[in-house]
């Protein structure tokens, strides 16, 4: 029956062309206004590393002074940790690794004083980053605790950068001169794109979904040779004179991860914190006493608002569109319906049931629905196409996946359903006899 | 005009007319506060920032890649400037930490009051040099400019306190440190949210905006400091003459590079490039919302055409009885046309409350105030003509209908 349906319902559509292509082209540029705006927001808000997200860890203290405390606020800018407390989490913090982020920039020196100058950003870190996020080599590899510890002149580039500078060979072992020293190449980080870029929120180069870090360099080797923070610095104390005395302020600009075991750990690593915490107070520090706080990822991104209020604008704004678009649609097919009342007052008075009726113009409506799913899909592509071209921002996450794909079905032939259940509940009421008696 | 009859026939059918209602509704209630969020971003991006004739301005950044001592940093400063000053199209140029609109520099805590907790504002501070206000072209509205004799000197290496003893300020600041208060020349305050670090005002710019250009009155909170400070890396500003700036900004590039004594990483920009970018989300958020609109007055159109064809197909006999008896063609016109304006009216007065609730939950979840009165007019306008347009079309052509042929079938 529902192949005979299908058939009828195909003939009809047939019949009158131009007002099945305007009830296709509705739905599809609903669909399609909707699905690329919840495309963006679905990326955006995704977890980006589902396996760990719940026991990947931010710490962040309250170190700004005392007296301009409001209990219960945390400052917007209090989003980083300072050196000391950084290197007291990376001594003894809790978790399996912890690592710090510090950002740093300059320029390779070529061989020649004439050669151009290539630019590099990147980060200052620890060797546990790079197993924390689980970050592939293409060439060598990280470095070592003791490179650490030493602060060793080595640095791993981006696969991008590293062909700039050597071409597309192995540079393991090669010198590049940064920061007026020699540093060797350890590693070329192979391609790695977490989108959103968890690891990276403040100050990524690229912003929050694109770009890449394009050196890593041990953090020691980056303090000890006084390389000025190339990110965001905030200091709500005095810092004192110098290289040394920026490290021993209360400025914050340094971002710190933590790595439990499992996220059942995390009351002990809270402990742990509160614990530290409470240490600090002792030696005069952390006068607020406010709560010591830990972030995993999902909550570190809420709390940096990655999901920027504009995109749910848009959203909001295209789901409204969509209905307009579903109600134009049922108007539309009330029209076509409405015509064909002596079809239906036949089929009754030939036994055919109410349930039997409303399969049938269902089905069309399906049809419909399902035309429009997938002219909607392709506009979907269009316009996620255009948004990658005009926003170097947008272009990571104007990205269609599996689950959109289906969504997009579903909306559309959803869509559809509900567009087509009043014209085809009308269509039921035709009572036979009086359609017939008209003819 | 009978208005009787058209009610009594809308109220026998409502179910056609009441949609084409409902798409009214939801389009006006779009339209109107998409429009004005279009707007509220188009003026976000078209404030000024104080800068006169900023197509003409641009700044070259210089940074050498050894660490100099500070008075290598100044003597290399003051290297740099005398090149830039000796190149071609070139008219002004000064020193500056920082730029309005680039998004990169630094901003701090200021408060009024010695024994205030919390700061009253935290404007964008500017490190400057002379002649930086006649360079960027500062309207200057009170007391006066720097002085070479009001630089101070510091080392970031030994020196703590960076903050120099005069000032100047743009209004914006002043407003927010005393409030309520229109002269600020000769009024102490005070850096940081502690500590005695005090100041005093000896000059008002009209505007000069942050380095981030943020929304509102803290975007043009800005204090000028007068300092010769170490800073490693330096930036010029640099006012060229029309139609040089681009050349200009190149060759200062190229020469500060190639004569210098140590390696040195030199860029440039301009601030209509800055501005492009600063403003790239508005303007981007700005074309979604007017395409989006398009789309929604397409549709809607769409709705009102095909409604009206199927209430002119449902009434055939009817007008051919109505002209046989002696209707004009006008009067079936008119009809039609009435019939849609109590539809499309129907729709607006409901498009008006929805636009007004669409409008709160927008003020909750976006940066928007309340929709002033005139959008809500100006919408409801548009969408009547609209309404009234898109049915001319198939009404005229029904009224065209010959009494003879649609009264004859069945």
């Amino acid at each position: 029956m529902l192949r005979y349906y299908l058939a009828l319902g195909l003939r009809s559509l047939r019949r009158n062309p131009a007002l099945t292509a305007l009830m296709v082209l509705t739905l599809a540029i609903g669909v399609a206004a909707s699905i690329s705006t919840l495309t963006i927001l679905h990326v955006m808000s995704g977890d980006p590393v589902p396996s760990k997200s719940k026991r990947l860890l931010v710490p962040l203290l309250d170190v700004a002074p005392k007296d301009s405390y409001v209990p219960g606020q945390r400052e917007p800018y209090s989003q980083q940790s300072t050196y000391r407390d950084t290197i007291n989490y990376l001594r003894g913090g809790p978790g399996v690794r912890r690592t710090a982020i510090i950002d740093v920039g300059s320029s390779i020196e070529p061989a020649r004083r004439e050669d151009p100058l290539i630019d590099v950003q990147g980060i200052g870190t620890t060797t546990d980053y790079f197993k924390m996020f689980d970050v592939p080599f293409r060439y060598g590899g990280a470095w070592s605790a003791a490179d650490d510890e030493r602060g060793s002149r080595v640095a791993v580039l981006s696969r991008k950068k590293a062909a700039q500078v050597f071409g597309d060979v192995d540079p393991v072992g090669k010198l590049i001169r940064v920061w007026g020293n020699d540093f060797t190449v350890i590693g070329v980080v192979g391609d790695w794109n977490p989108v959103p870029r968890y690891t990276h929120l403040i100050n990524g180069s690229g912003g929050y979904f694109d770009g890449e870090e394009q050196i890593y360099v041990p953090m020691k080797t980056a303090v000890d040779l006084e390389v000025q923070p190339n990110g965001n610095v905030t200091c709500m104390h005095e810092a004192g004179a110098g290289w040394a005395g920026f490290l021993a302020s209360e400025c914050i600009w340094i971002q710190v991860w933590f790595e439990l075991a499992s996220a059942a750990d995390r009351p002990a690593a809270q402990a742990w914190l509160d614990n530290y915490a409470a240490q600090e107070q002792k030696g005069g520090r952390l006068m607020r006493h406010a709560p010591n706080e830990l972030f995993n990822v999902m909550e570190w991104m809420s709390v940096l608002k990655v999901v920027r209020a504009d995109n749910k604008l848009a959203v909001w704004l295209s789901l409204g569109f969509l209905l307009l678009c579903i109600v134009n649609t049922m108007g539309l097919l009330l029209a076509k319906f409405s015509t064909r009342a002596s079809e239906v007052g036949v089929r009754r008075a030939l036994g055919a049931g109410r349930a039997a009726i409303f399969r049938q113009f269902l089905v069309e409506t399906t049809v419909v629905g399902l035309a429009g799913g997938l002219l909607g899909l392709a506009l979907s592509f269009g316009a996620l196409a255009l948004i990658r071209q005009q926003s170097k921002d947008l272009s990571a996450v104007a990205r269609m996946d599996w689950e959109m794909l289906a969504a997009t079905f579903v909306t559309a032939v959803l869509a559809s359903i509900i567009a087509g259940l009043l014209p085809t509940w009308r269509a039921c009421q035709v009572t036979p006899a009086l359609q017939l008696k008209s003819q | 005009m009978e208005i009787r009859p058209i009610l009594s026939q809308l109220m026998k059918s409502r179910t056609g007319p009441l949609l084409v209602a409902v798409q009214v509704a939801i389009s006006l209630a779009i339209l109107v506060n998409a429009l004005f969020i279009v707007q509220q971003r188009i003026a976000v991006s078209e404030r000024p920032s104080g800068v006169a004739d900023e197509r003409n301005v641009g700044y070259v950044t210089a940074r050498p890649l050894r660490t100099l001592s500070h008075p290598e940093v100044l003597a290399e400063q003051q290297r740099e400037l005398e090149l830039i000053r000796g190149i071609g199209g070139v008219q002004s140029v000064a020193w500056t930490s920082q730029m309005p609109l680039s998004r990169s520099g630094s901003s701090g805590s200021v408060r009024a009051d010695v024994s205030q907790t919390r700061e009253s504002a935290s404007p964008s501070f500017y490190t400057v040099q002379t002649p930086f206000i006649s360079t960027l072209g500062l309207r200057l509205v009170e007391g006066r400019d720097f002085t070479d004799a009001d630089l101070t000197e510091f080392d970031v290496n030994k020196d703590t306190e960076a903050e120099p003893p005069a000032v100047i300020i743009t209004e914006a600041l002043g407003r927010a440190l005393w409030p309520g208060e229109t002269r600020f020349v000769g009024r102490p305050f005070y850096f940081g949210t502690s500590g005695p670090r005090a100041t005093r005002v000896i000059g008002v710019v009209e505007r000069l905006q942050t380095q981030q250009a943020q929304a509102g009155e803290p975007g043009e909170r800005s204090v000028l400091m007068p300092m010769r400070i170490s800073n490693p890396t330096s930036k010029f500003a640099i006012r060229a003459e029309p139609g040089r700036l681009e050349s200009a900004l190149r060759d200062a590039a190229e020469k500060i590079r190639t004569t210098s004594a140590v390696p040195m990483r030199v860029t440039t920009r301009t601030m209509t490039e800055d501005r492009i970018n600063r403003y790239k989300n508005e303007k981007a958020l700005a074309w979604m919302l007017i395409a989006v609109s398009a789309l929604l007055l397409l549709v809607t159109v769409s709705g009102i055409v095909g409604m009206t064809m199927l209430r002119v197909a449902q009434r055939r006999k009817q007008i051919g009885v109505r002209r046989a008896l002696g209707a004009r063609w006008r009067d079936i016109l008119r009809y039609f046309v009435t019939e849609n304006l109590i539809i499309t009216t129907g729709g607006i007065v409901a498009g008006l409350l929805l636009a007004l609730g669409l409008n709160r939950m927008l003020i909750a979840l976006v940066d928007v105030p309340r929709l002033p009165l005139e959008y809500l007019a100006m919408g409801a306008g548009a969408l009547w003509m609209l309404g009234i347009a898109a049915v001319y079309g198939p009404a005229a052509r029904a009224a065209s209908i010959s009494p003879a042929i649609a009264t004859r079938t069945a």
